[in-house]
């Protein structure tokens, strides 16, 4: 840093007037001058009350940016049970892990079996399963096709032993069940497919 | 007095029998054919024949917009075929009575090809038994065209070797796998014959089908 002249100083304090200086250190202290002046005319810093008043009137942050917040800050969480609750719930998950489950779906006799039928109709509005266990009733049986991909499915429980039976497309087209494998004549002209049940429970 | 009780409910039983032959035939086949099926179904059952087939065959005929007369000549040759199954049952060994479901075993196995000396001897190597599954086994190898004679060994064989009821079919499902897989049936036959008793049985079905299976709306049809 180089030393300062001591007119310079004596100029900035007042003690001489600027035309004692050379012209170079006139024009540097000319240009203090103009700093000093900038500096007396820029605004008194912020308090305390205005920066706050700044941060409430912000606006607020987004619903999902507070969701994520939330969920990316910790939390601290208390849980409070009794011993004996504890305890009943303890042995209820047991009791849950260790009994059988309970039954689910048709309770089968000793002498019933379960029937699957597929078979592939694209287009059909509607299949039946009808045959000698429902009496020749269409409409008892209904197949489904729940993605709608033309196959059309049930599952049904009949008796063990031998049926006979067909499919109606539509509610009028009779046809065999092209999977069943079994047919004899019908006697009206036709072919009927042959449904075997063996027992579930033998 | 045992015997009078007995002519008594005779008596009493075969009226509401025909009476609910009518009932299940009304609104279900034609009206003017219904007196002759219902005369037809008290002939079987005046001869000791199982009436519950003839009934369904009625029944099938009106539920497929088949015509009167077609109907009633339907279960006039469903009689005829209880008749012969009958005389069958009796010539290869069975003492009378037999029962309606050995006789519509037969009718169902006479019905999908099986020859009539193929039959009996299969009834006549299983005395006193249910030869349902039996007559199924050979009809299904039959209808893959495997010899009948040759089907009929191999399915007693497994009944000698003490397999019954549905695991005959399970020879005869071998059997048939085998031959899709590229056998011979002379091969396929040979094969099986060498695992029984020990043919694999087919899965049972799965949880999710035993889930989904519901039974038909309005209940099922009497055995025959």
């Amino acid at each position: 840093m180089n030393p300062m002249d001591p007119k310079f100083h004596q100029a900035l304090d007042g003690e001489i007037g600027m035309d004692a200086l050379s012209p170079e250190l006139r024009r540097e202290a000319e240009r203090l001058d103009a700093v000093v002046a900038m500096l007396a005319a820029a605004p008194a810093a912020q308090g305390v009350a205005a920066r706050v008043m700044a941060a409430v009137a912000r606006p607020a942050p987004s619903r999902p940016r507070r969701m994520w917040r939330w969920l990316v800050t910790p939390h601290s969480l208390v849980l409070r049970m009794r011993p004996a609750w504890s305890l009943a719930l303890a042995a209820g998950i047991l009791l849950l892990a260790v009994l059988p489950s309970p039954q689910i779906g048709p309770a089968l006799g000793a002498e019933e079996g379960i029937a699957q039928f597929v078979a592939r109709f694209p287009g059909a509005r509607s299949v039946a399963v009808v045959g000698s266990f429902n009496d020749w009733r269409p409409g008892s049986i209904p197949l489904e096709d729940r993605d709608h991909d033309g196959v059309w499915r049930a599952a049904v429980v009949l008796p063990a032993g031998t049926h006979e039976y067909m499919l109606v497309v539509d509610g009028e087209r009779w046809v065999a069940d092209p999977l069943a494998g079994r047919y004899v004549e019908d006697d009206f002209g036709r072919e009927n497919s042959v449904l075997i049940v063996q027992p579930v429970m033998h | 007095m045992t015997v009078l009780v007995r002519l008594l409910l005779l008596a009493v039983a075969a009226p509401l029998a025909a009476q609910s032959v009518r009932g299940r035939l009304e609104g279900r086949v034609p009206a003017a054919s219904i007196p002759v099926i219902d005369s037809l179904v008290r002939t079987a059952a005046q001869e000791n024949l199982p009436t519950e087939p003839l009934v369904q065959k009625a029944i099938e005929g009106g539920a497929k917009h088949v015509s009167g007369d077609r109907i009633v000549k339907a279960v006039e040759l469903n009689l005829e075929q209880l008749r012969d199954a009958r005389a069958l049952l009796l010539r290869a060994g069975d003492a009378a009575p037999i029962t309606p479901s050995e006789v519509a075993s037969v009718v169902s196995a006479r019905k999908r090809g099986l020859d009539a000396p193929v039959v009996e001897r299969i009834v006549a190597a299983l005395p006193s038994e249910p030869r349902g599954s039996a007559l199924h086994a050979v009809a299904d190898l039959v209808a893959h065209h495997f010899d009948s004679d040759t089907a009929t060994d191999l399915i007693l064989e497994a009944v000698r070797q003490g397999m019954r009821g549905g695991r005959l079919l399970d020879v005869s499902n071998a059997a048939i796998q085998e031959v899709q897989r590229g056998r011979t049936r002379a091969e396929a036959v040979d094969l099986i014959r060498r695992e029984i008793p020990n043919v694999p049985p087919p899965p049972p079905p799965t949880k999710a089908a035993v889930l989904r299976a519901r039974r038909p709306v309005g209940g099922t049809a009497p055995s025959p």
